[in-house]
């Protein structure tokens, strides 16, 4: 539990986004949260709690920008107190929430009784993203000013495309002059239809209706092509082949002001993956043929992706019992995504926590305009403790969101979040 | 024949091994004899119960299902579900619960979904053979057509079979092209590009036309039913193209019986539209004969499997 005394970390290693090195090191954080000291051999405060880190690594805190909270109106599937629960049993201490809820949040109005809401029940800071359209509906511009002026990081409808391009084309031209970012939900409706999993051989071999790789890339082409013409800022959601990665490549290469980014499941699961109509790895983007997860994961290493957000998508495990066919899409990811790029990344040296940093850390932070965090002095306290050596069950009891389905469910990662520090606040992970 | 592993479920054809097929397929042939004596029945599930479950209105399944079980002297409910009656708030789990509690041995279910049975298997004790689910798969189908193909076809490795329509929303082409090839017989296609799942089954040919098929020679042509409410125009321009270009005709029928060809269809079906009435009587033709092994094939898969009701 959080509580006002200076805590001492001995025995860590300080991971940060500029070296691929660790810094063996203690860090001092004095009661109102601000790191006051690094180095090693750091003597303790009389009143000072003594936290050893075991040769830990101290990692700054991450940054998800693709958060459903499912509160206010869907407090069954998670709330935003377990879903920060969740946030701080991953690592992360900041998060973009989509405006997906109940109602969507599509007015000035809205956006300040939702951040309302999160000063009341959140532990951790949480950002509220408003709708491009009224009510996600495609048909009508939302209230862009009165979002704007109630800082609002983004505009997407959450999950939807728009479907009209001259409604999209609309939308960037207004957003431009307030200049809030547009992210877009890549999909184009009229090719996924009720699909339900990648289409080719996995779908066919399930008798499932697929969705098409066209019907992402097909989005991606067209919502570059209209930034282009407006001149607006455009963040793309959960990137899934190899070809629409190209088409933000070359976007990138013509100056476009574009960015990207990618989940942790469709870095490190396939199609092929799918099992037994298992409904916890049923995604929108569905999961891809191995090939196209080989391509996104280059992209994530050499940059031409920008961001790793796990679109933690809570549903009861009551809903995802369902036929494959209906089942909803989405899984809970906060709690899973570090201990999964470690487990599967950085353990095995296909890179480091420098790159994990950059891309769900420092990254995240400056595509919302805040700056990046890092463990240095006179900076407020915001990281967490990971033992290599240790383990992630990812099971019913241990997952803190109130909704345990995840394609992890069952595994036990390897390395651990011990405990996350947020200003003057620690909480240790069991 | 007895050192097989006990099976509880049939869900698809895919998870089978051969001695299993081979055990259901030889075991089918003398319960297809006893249809031949004044009493047809046999006690082998007396005392059992066999729940019919079918969630899409299917009479021809559900009736040989029925039969099936009846001959093996077990005692049968049916249980239709029309699809408008499935209240949103009743669950699959929930119906589960239900089925349960009426302790049956075997449950035959049809379900419009892809993978119902699968869960369904998961949470019963009772056997579960999939009778169709969605564009997934229908087992005792494939079953049944190769049962009829080895009766004409006795030395059936390396022999042919073409099956002609809507491949890409086919359960039943899905499980008995996998069947078929299993058993080392060749599968080819026809069909409209739209409906046809290119390259998605290496192992299969591809036929563009009447023509490349009758070249090659199959020794039975099996015509897919065209589910006509499923087309929305998107597939192909109309009825009559499609009976034009893919259907069974008077011409191709000339063709078929050049080349002795069998004819098949799963049932029921749609007159005028892939088969003509001349057609529905051609000599070589196998359906009614599908029919009847449809029986004697879901005896032996009764038979076959290990529901875990079972204490004796």
């Amino acid at each position: 539990m959080p509580s006002a005394t200076p805590r001492l970390f001995q025995n860590g290693r300080i991971a940060s986004a500029d070296s691929k090195d660790l810094l063996a090191s203690d860090v001092l954080v004095d009661e109102t949260g601000t790191i006051v000291a690094i180095g090693p051999g750091l003597t303790a405060p009389a009143d000072a709690e003594l936290i050893d880190c075991g040769g830990g690594v101290l990692v700054p805190g991450m940054f998800d920008v693709h958060v459903h909270a499912r509160e206010p109106g869907q407090e069954h599937k998670e709330t935003l107190a377990t879903c920060s629960a969740a946030a701080l049993r991953g690592g992360v201490t900041g998060v973009v929430l989509m405006p997906d809820t109940s109602p969507p949040v599509d007015t000035g109005n809205l956006v300040k009784s939702a951040r309302d809401l999160i000063a009341e029940l959140s532990a951790i800071p949480m950002l509220q993203a408003g709708c491009l359209t009224k009510g996600r509906e495609g048909k009508e511009m939302a209230g862009f000013s009165g979002m704007a002026s109630r800082g609002v990081p983004m505009l997407t409808d959450a999950d939807r495309a728009v479907p009209c391009p001259d409604l999209l084309r609309r939308c960037m031209e207004y957003a431009r002059d307030f200049d809030l970012l547009v992210t877009s939900h890549c999909d184009t409706p009229a090719l996924s239809k009720a699909g339900a999993i990648n289409e080719g051989r996995v779908s066919y071999r399930f008798g499932l209706p697929g969705i098409p790789a066209i019907s992402q890339e097909i989005a991606i082409d067209r919502d570059i092509r209209v930034a282009q013409h407006t001149g607006a800022k455009l963040h793309l959601q959960q990137i899934s082949t190899a070809r629409g990665l190209q088409s933000v490549q070359c976007a990138k290469e013509a100056g476009t002001s574009v960015t990207c980014e990618v989940s942790p499941h469709h870095l490190v699961l396939t199609e092929q993956d799918i099992r037994d109509y298992n409904t916890h790895f049923k995604f929108h983007p569905p999961l891809r043929p191995a090939a196209d997860v080989e391509a996104l994961v280059a992209g994530f290493i050499d940059g031409s992706i920008d961001v790793l957000a796990c679109d933690h998508a809570p549903h009861t495990e009551f809903e995802k019992s369902s036929e494959f066919g209906s089942a909803p899409f989405g899984a809970a990811g906060l709690e899973t995504t570090v201990p999964v790029m470690f487990d599967r990344f950085i353990r095995k040296g296909v890179f480091g926590w420098d790159l994990l940093i950059k891309r769900y850390s420092a990254s995240p932070r400056r595509l919302v305009g805040l700056a990046p965090v890092a463990i240095a002095e006179g900076a407020r306290a915001e990281f967490f403790l990971f033992d290599p050596e240790g383990e992630t069950p990812v099971t019913r009891e241990t997952m803190k969101t109130k909704s345990p389905v995840s394609p992890f469910l069952g595994e036990t990662l390897v390395g651990k979040v011990r405990g996350t520090v947020l200003g003057a606040a620690w909480y240790p992970q069991g | 024949m007895r050192d097989l592993k006990p099976r509880k479920d049939l869900l698809d054809i895919e998870g089978l091994e051969l001695p299993e097929i081979e055990y259901v397929l030889s075991n089918a042939v003398p319960f297809k004899q006893l249809f031949q004596r004044s009493v047809k029945k046999v006690p082998t599930l007396r005392g059992k119960t066999v729940l019919n479950l079918f969630y899409e209105p299917s009479t021809r399944t559900s009736s040989s299902f029925e039969v099936a079980a009846n001959r093996m002297s077990a005692d049968v409910t049916n249980f239709t579900v029309s699809s408008s009656s499935v209240v949103k708030g009743e669950s699959l789990l929930d119906t589960i619960e239900t089925l349960q509690a009426m302790r049956s041995d075997y449950i035959v279910i049809r379900h419009q979904a892809a993978g119902v049975p699968n869960i369904v298997a998961k949470h019963t004790g009772a056997s579960v053979i999939n009778a169709g689910d969605g564009y997934h798969a229908h087992p005792t189908q494939a079953l049944l057509d190769a049962m009829t193909f080895r009766e004409v076809c006795p030395d059936y490795q390396g022999r042919k079979m073409v099956i002609v329509g809507d491949v890409l929303h086919s359960r039943v082409a899905r499980s008995t092209s996998t069947l078929f090839h299993k058993l080392g017989i060749e599968v080819g296609v026809l069909g409209p590009g739209t409906l046809i799942p290119s390259g998605r089954h290496e192992f299969i040919r591809r036929f563009r036309s009447w023509d490349e098929v009758f070249d090659w020679k199959p020794d039975a042509v099996y015509l897919l039913r065209v589910q006509l409410e499923r087309q929305e125009g998107m597939f192909f321009p109309s009825i009559a193209e499609y009976h034009k270009m893919y259907g069974m005709n008077t011409e191709r029928l000339v063709r078929m019986r050049q080349i002795g060809a069998y004819l098949m269809h799963p049932g029921p079906v749609n007159r005028g539209v892939e088969i003509t009435d001349e057609a529905m009587r051609y000599e070589r033709s196998l359906i009614s004969t599908q029919v009847e092994n449809g029986i004697a094939v879901r005896m032996a898969v009764l038979h076959w499997l290990k529901p875990e009701t079972d204490t004796d």
